[in-house]
């Protein structure tokens, strides 16, 4: 029996699991494409818009092979990493002496994680700026709930995020899980629970550290995962990127008596809805879209290419950093929590005020309330947003001007914040000026 | 309105599926808040007040600095009452006249938090940055068995309100 035979004789149901690269009949042919999951994994075809480089910034793409670099390095770093205070410090240290490319291999996974921060962060960034939050052609959109979405997947980012740097257990581990910790204890009434359940103690020790491991290693990359499917499947629902919302609208006004002409492949059943993809909504289909595959696959081929080369070349001269162990006696001067968190870090530092003899915590009010106002508008945004269909998926539209300036402001001010606590901030949080040098302190073990 | 047998049943079906549900993420999410908690002491013995030297000394794994005064002791929690981190002890150049509560004080140290920077003066009112409240006093009380000082971390003190041996 050669090995053909033997993969044709792997029928379940009576059809075959594997398909080969020679059919041997027009109906193999035909079935292997119409059946293989990876030809259906995106539409069968594409717009040419939605392939430009400078619409998208094909930020998602970078964000989803950042995820994948993540998941794979870090699925080896957990054969290696042992989650307990006693030992968790010396494997990590190990990473970076002891195991062959460890150093490489952490620095890849760390790199990653600053980088998706980032990109999630432009990502949305770039939805905001382009109105691609909004229904365009109206039928059977829903865009405003993948931008909610969106919106948690870029908070589960930066819980990974802080779960992730927790499990060296060195100095930023332990005073980032203090500071951490009494902002949500902060909260009023429940926050003494909250910590608890954080914690699973009164004190930051082993339940605290077996926590933030399970959550980074399976609660939140699941959580992610499926999320992200979600996500994905969403922007096929409704109707693709949102910068063909504008072509479709464009056409419509000159669309000619007896309604949209439909093609075959929606008589598959695949969608009730209007997907550019499916049913065509564009007249002269043939110039505006192109296969998917090879087109759209190339480039996204291509983008995951890019984003491994990227990060491993970066990782090849930015190492992960590791401070001293863990010390519950002594608190770094400064204490600095990553630079995508330094603007909490400043907003808890500078929104304690008293009014009438009442103080108001900065804990709390910079370390929740503004924070917790920011993602509830956030989410809000879609419904709140009342410009014009029309002005779907454009780049900084006229009507939209007044709400791009807010954004870009509340942005701007998030940044500078960030660039304050990155390089201004020395010993006891003083101000100094980037030229200005620290003071010398005499070191306490 | 007539409630049909077949969606009362469906109903009845759903909702016991439900509570089922329910109550299984109950028992796990309620198996998460422990019932026993191994932490460290709160209320230790720091040893003979005759022990303790003069001036203040700081108990590392307490986060306490203890005072003594020839026959008179105090101790100021070194937890900023902030965000949790541990406030540093800062001798002043030269002591300095501040007014802490409408009385004018002369201190010659004061405490300052690396994290966000918040600043206590030597009695633990805070003055600058924002910590909201002064660093806590804990109660310290002698031994009855054996005359040695104990640290009570749990019970807080009046500020001012020291210990004369």
């Amino acid at each position: 029996m050669n090995a053909e035979t033997k993969v044709a004789n792997l029928k379940p149901n009576g059809r075959k699991i594997f398909w080969t690269f020679i059919p041997r009949s027009e109906k193999e042919a035909g079935e292997s494409i119409v059946r293989n999951l990876l030809f259906h994994w995106f539409p069968a075809k594409t717009t040419l818009r939605s392939l430009s480089w400078s619409y998208s910034l094909w930020l998602g793409t970078i964000t989803a092979g950042l995820f994948l670099i993540l998941t794979l390095t870090g699925a080896v770093l957990m054969f290696l990493y042992v989650p307990s205070v006693e030992r968790a410090y010396q494997t990590v240290k190990d990473f970076e002496y002891v195991v062959s490319f460890g150093a490489f291999i952490r620095a890849m996974h760390r790199n990653a994680a600053h980088l998706m921060v980032a990109v999630v962060f432009l990502h949305m960034v770039r939805v905001f700026l382009a109105g691609a939050y909004k229904n365009g052609i109206a039928t059977d959109q829903n865009r405003p709930l993948n931008w909610i979405i969106g919106v948690v997947l870029l908070l589960v980012t930066l819980f990974l995020s802080f779960t992730g740097y927790l499990l060296p257990w060195d100095q930023l581990a332990y005073w980032a899980v203090t500071v951490g910790t009494n902002i949500a204890k902060s909260i009023p009434l429940v926050g003494e629970e909250v910590r608890y359940f954080l914690l699973g103690a009164h004190e930051i020790d082993q339940n605290a550290l077996i926590r933030f491991y399970v959550l980074h290693c399976f609660f939140l990359p699941l959580v992610v995962l499926l999320l992200l499917s979600y996500h994905m499947w969403r922007v096929r629902k409704d109707g693709g990127l949102a910068c063909v919302d504008p072509l479709v609208l464009s056409q419509e006004k000159q669309k000619q008596e007896g309604g949209v002409k439909s093609k075959t492949y929606s008589l598959l059943g695949l969608t009730a809805g209007r997907t550019v993809q499916v049913e065509t909504t564009l007249r002269d289909e043939e110039q505006h879209t192109v296969n998917s595959v090879p087109v759209l696959t190339r480039r996204i081929a291509l983008v995951l290419l890019s984003t491994f080369v990227a990060v491993a070349v970066m990782s090849l001269f930015v190492g992960a950093p590791l401070e001293e162990a863990a010390n519950p006696n002594v608190t770094p001067n400064p204490a600095k929590a990553p630079w995508y968190f330094l603007w909490l870090q400043e907003l808890v530092s500078i929104t304690t005020f008293t009014v009438a003899g009442i103080t108001f915590d900065g804990s709390f009010i910079g370390g929740v309330l503004i924070p917790g106002v920011l993602v509830i508008v956030l989410l809000l945004w879609p419904y709140l947003d009342k410009s014009p269909a029309a002005a779907t998926g454009i780049w900084f539209d006229r009507t939209r001007t007044r709400q791009n300036i807010v954004f870009i402001a509340v942005c701007l001010m998030i940044i500078i914040l960030t660039v304050i606590g990155t390089f201004m901030r020395g010993p006891y949080w003083e101000f100094y000026w980037p030229w200005e040098s620290w003071p010398v302190l005499p070191k306490v073990y | 309105m007539k409630l049909l047998r077949r969606d009362f049943l469906n109903k009845l079906g759903l909702a016991s599926v439900a509570a089922l549900l329910a109550g299984h993420v109950f028992t796990w999410v309620r198996s998460l808040f422990p019932n026993v908690t191994y932490g460290q002491l709160r209320r230790v013995k720091i040893g003979h007040p005759h022990e303790i030297p003069e001036g203040i000394m700081f108990f590392n794994d307490l986060k306490l600095y203890v005072y003594r005064d020839r026959e008179t002791f105090h101790a100021i929690s070194a937890v900023c009452t902030h965000l949790g981190c541990t406030v540093n002890h800062t001798k002043l150049a030269r002591p300095k006249t501040v007014e802490i509560e409408g009385k004018s004080v002369v201190i010659d140290s004061e405490f300052h938090c690396p994290c966000h920077g918040s600043k206590f003066y030597g009695d633990g009112m805070n003055y600058e940055g924002p910590a909201p409240r002064p660093l806590e006093w804990v109660r310290l009380e002698i031994a009855p068995e054996d005359g040695k000082l104990v640290a009570d971390l749990d019970q807080r003190v009046e500020r001012n309100s020291k210990l004369t041996v």
